[in-house]
């Protein structure tokens, strides 16, 4: 049978999936990429390669997320796309008629528009994080509450303290104060919801045109408060996929596919790569001002690839 | 040997650059300009600029720092008002003055003050008491004034034709043919920003070249005819008092409303008021015309390019994904429509 393998690669979780001709989700694999992301794609590729029958074949491969490039010198991938379209084609798959698509991982929120299954408009956050997962996973650990049973837990609340989320600094001396009045931890926990679904919807979604269906993806899905509090605050059903955590792999995946009824033939370099000895290292190049910061991938001690500099004088490799 | 006055490689050295450096070479001084905007440049320039000024002063101190020993004076103009009834931004009136205070040892300053808010024929008076800095007759300054204005209005021609400023700049500077490099393949973009921003590459990480590598044909505010830029400008109710400002303003609804281009690009400085009223006017036009692409990108003093790029290629992906539905459903017969029936706005 015939198959297509999609990498995520962002900066907090490295996600993999494997689909058919007919688009349908085979196997799919989540693990942190722990600042180290060839080692979590060669770990990915390792475990997928386990879950796989083998009489299975990848036809393409496709690479997204924040280490896109990167990964797809790595593996071979036939497409190399933003995480933007990524994800926004994972989403039209699982839900065709979809509208709207949240995404908001670890360090990055993103809102993408859809109509008629085509992306129409995106904004992602700003520098600031905000509006994203570091924001609650920081305050779920001031709180002493597990990360897993922050959503639960704010759906425990009877009327959520209302915080001020504009800022990560001052949401915390905010709720400190609220700690020290004497509100509870779950009315805490689902303001703390209510704060980034407010901030995000303040920031990332200003201007946006929010119709639905709307699918709610990335890590922060996982939250059942946000999910509320995201009903709440929109008067819509908000959709949280099956696949939510993985669905810029799927996206990659699907991309893969459409890129290979084109060119054809893969250039996916197989399993095989997880075994490979790749490393990166940087320096800093003195040949002008810039002071640009080259980064090299070597493969087996040869470089194999080259970036970061502005004049493109190390892109190209002598052999 | 010939006096040196140096320009720096800001600012408004990518708009009056032609007219300044022929009107002082037609006096026989010599023009030196600033090198190129680098990290190390930005870097000093930080260290000497006031910290709630935008990015684009900061790198102008950079560049007068790059130039105070190497000329005998310094033209730093002080912009008040190059047309009628606009202003320039205060902080361009206010440069000289910082530049002042926050360096020892510089050459002796040229800051004549340009303001053509009530007259705009008003021109020849700073650029007279300019040419008297250096005792020279009123005839050769005459002459010398005479030659950069026809410089100058050959320059906006070339502009008004589409090519793109650095280019134009180069082969003015190197006497070479021009070379318009921009590509002729279907996707348009217009880019628009104040020019400081758009065309220096390193600041704005490139953006012109990377939008021509993903095959955009780029256009700019410059390239749109001033009258056209008038017409929209003027049935705005509250009048845009900046002379960019209204420029891109003018440019970008321009284009927008004439469907010639397929995503719109609007490029900020972080730090720049303008640019914060100028981003909402842009965006707020750019949603009645849900058909254009609109993406509006902030440089900053950071380097990492990931954001931008990402942002680019999605932007990039849209537009010839949205190409390719259009195609496939003109085929169908269907026409895009949009929901508008319930939308929330935030």
């Amino acid at each position: 049978m015939d198959t297509y393998l999609g990498v995520d690669v962002g900066s907090i979780s490295t996600n993999l999936a494997v689909i058919d001709e007919k688009k349908k989700v085979l196997a799919w694999e989540y693990l942190l990429t722990g600042g180290r992301p060839i080692e979590a794609v060669q770990r990915g590729l390792r475990e997928m390669e386990k879950k796989l029958a083998k009489e299975l074949k990848i036809k393409g491969v496709g690479s997204t997320g924040s280490a896109r490039h990167l990964t797809g010198i790595l593996v071979g991938a036939d497409t190399v796309k933003s995480e933007i379209i990524a994800h926004a084609v994972g989403a039209s798959q699982l839900i065709p008629e979809v509208k709207t698509v949240f995404e908001i991982g670890g360090q990055d929120s993103k809102i993408i528009i859809v109509r008629d299954g085509v992306v129409v408009d995106f904004a992602m956050n700003t520098i600031c994080a905000a509006g994203t997962g570091s924001f609650l996973d920081h305050q779920a650990q001031r709180l002493g509450v597990l990360i897993e049973e922050f959503g639960d837990l704010a759906l425990k609340a009877e009327a959520p303290t209302r915080i001020a989320g504009r800022c990560t600094v001052f949401a915390e001396s905010d709720m400190i104060h609220k700690q020290q009045t004497g509100h509870t931890t779950e009315n805490i926990v689902a303001g703390l919801c209510q704060a980034l679904v407010r901030n995000y919807l303040n920031n990332v979604g200003k201007g946006k045109e929010i119709l639905p269906p709307i699918v709610f993806q990335g890590g922060v899905a996982a939250n059942k408060g946000m999910k509320a509090a995201f009903e709440e605050e929109l008067g819509y059903e908000v959709i949280v996929p099956e696949y939510y955590h993985v669905m810029g792999a799927i996206g990659a995946a699907i991309l893969a596919q459409e890129t290979i009824v084109q060119t054809k033939k893969t250039r996916f370099k197989g399993f095989e790569v997880s075994e490979v000895d790749y490393k990166t290292r940087s320096f800093e190049c003195t040949g002008c001002p810039n002071l640009c910061e080259v980064i090299e991938v070597l493969m087996d001690r040869e470089v194999i690839s080259r970036w970061g500099d502005r004049c493109g004088k190390w892109e190209v490799l002598e052999k | 040997m010939a006096i040196k006055v140096g320009i720096p490689r800001a600012l408004l050295y990518y708009r009056l650059y032609p007219l300044w450096k022929t009107f002082f070479n037609s006096l026989g001084i010599e023009v030196v300009v600033s090198g190129k905007t680098t990290k190390k440049l930005l870097k000093e320039g930080l260290k000497y600029a006031p910290d709630e000024t935008c990015l684009s002063i900061k790198v102008a101190f950079g560049h007068v720092q790059d130039l105070m020993d190497k000329v005998d004076y310094l033209f730093l103009p002080r912009l008040v008002s190059l047309e009628r009834g606009t202003y320039i931004c205060p902080k361009f009136i206010g440069f000289p003055d910082m530049i002042r205070s926050a360096f020892d040892n510089l050459p002796p300053l040229i800051d004549t003050s340009f303001n053509l808010r009530k007259r705009p024929s008003n021109l020849f008076f700073p650029m007279y008491r300019i040419g008297r800095v250096f005792k020279k007759s009123f005839l050769t300054i005459h002459e010398a004034y005479k030659r950069a204005l026809e410089e100058e209005s050959k320059f906006l021609s070339s502009l008004r034709k589409g090519i793109l400023l650095p280019e134009i700049l180069y082969s003015w500077e190197q006497k070479r043919a021009l070379r318009p490099s921009n590509p002729k393949g279907n996707l348009c973009i217009a880019l628009v920003g104040h020019p400081y921003n758009l065309y220096d590459s390193f600041i704005n990480l490139d953006i012109i070249k990377k939008l021509k590598d993903l095959g955009a044909r780029v256009i700019t505010p410059e390239m749109v005819e001033p009258l056209e830029i008038k017409k929209e400008t003027d049935k705005i109710p509250q009048e845009v008092y900046w002379s960019l400002g209204r420029e891109i303003v003018g440019a970008s609804f321009y284009l927008l409303k004439s469907k010639s281009i397929d995503g719109l690009i609007h490029l900020g400085s972080f730090g720049c008021g303008p640019d914060s009223f100028l981003r909402e006017l842009i965006a707020d036009r750019a949603r009645k015309h849900p058909e254009i692409a609109y993406l509006s990108l902030i440089l900053d003093e950071h380097t990492g390019e990931a954001g931008v790029v990402t942002r680019l290629e999605a932007f990039i992906d849209l537009i010839e994904r949205r190409k390719m539905a259009g195609r496939k459903s003109q085929v169908a017969g269907r026409h895009l429509q949009s929901d508008k029936r319930q939308a929330i706005s935030h």
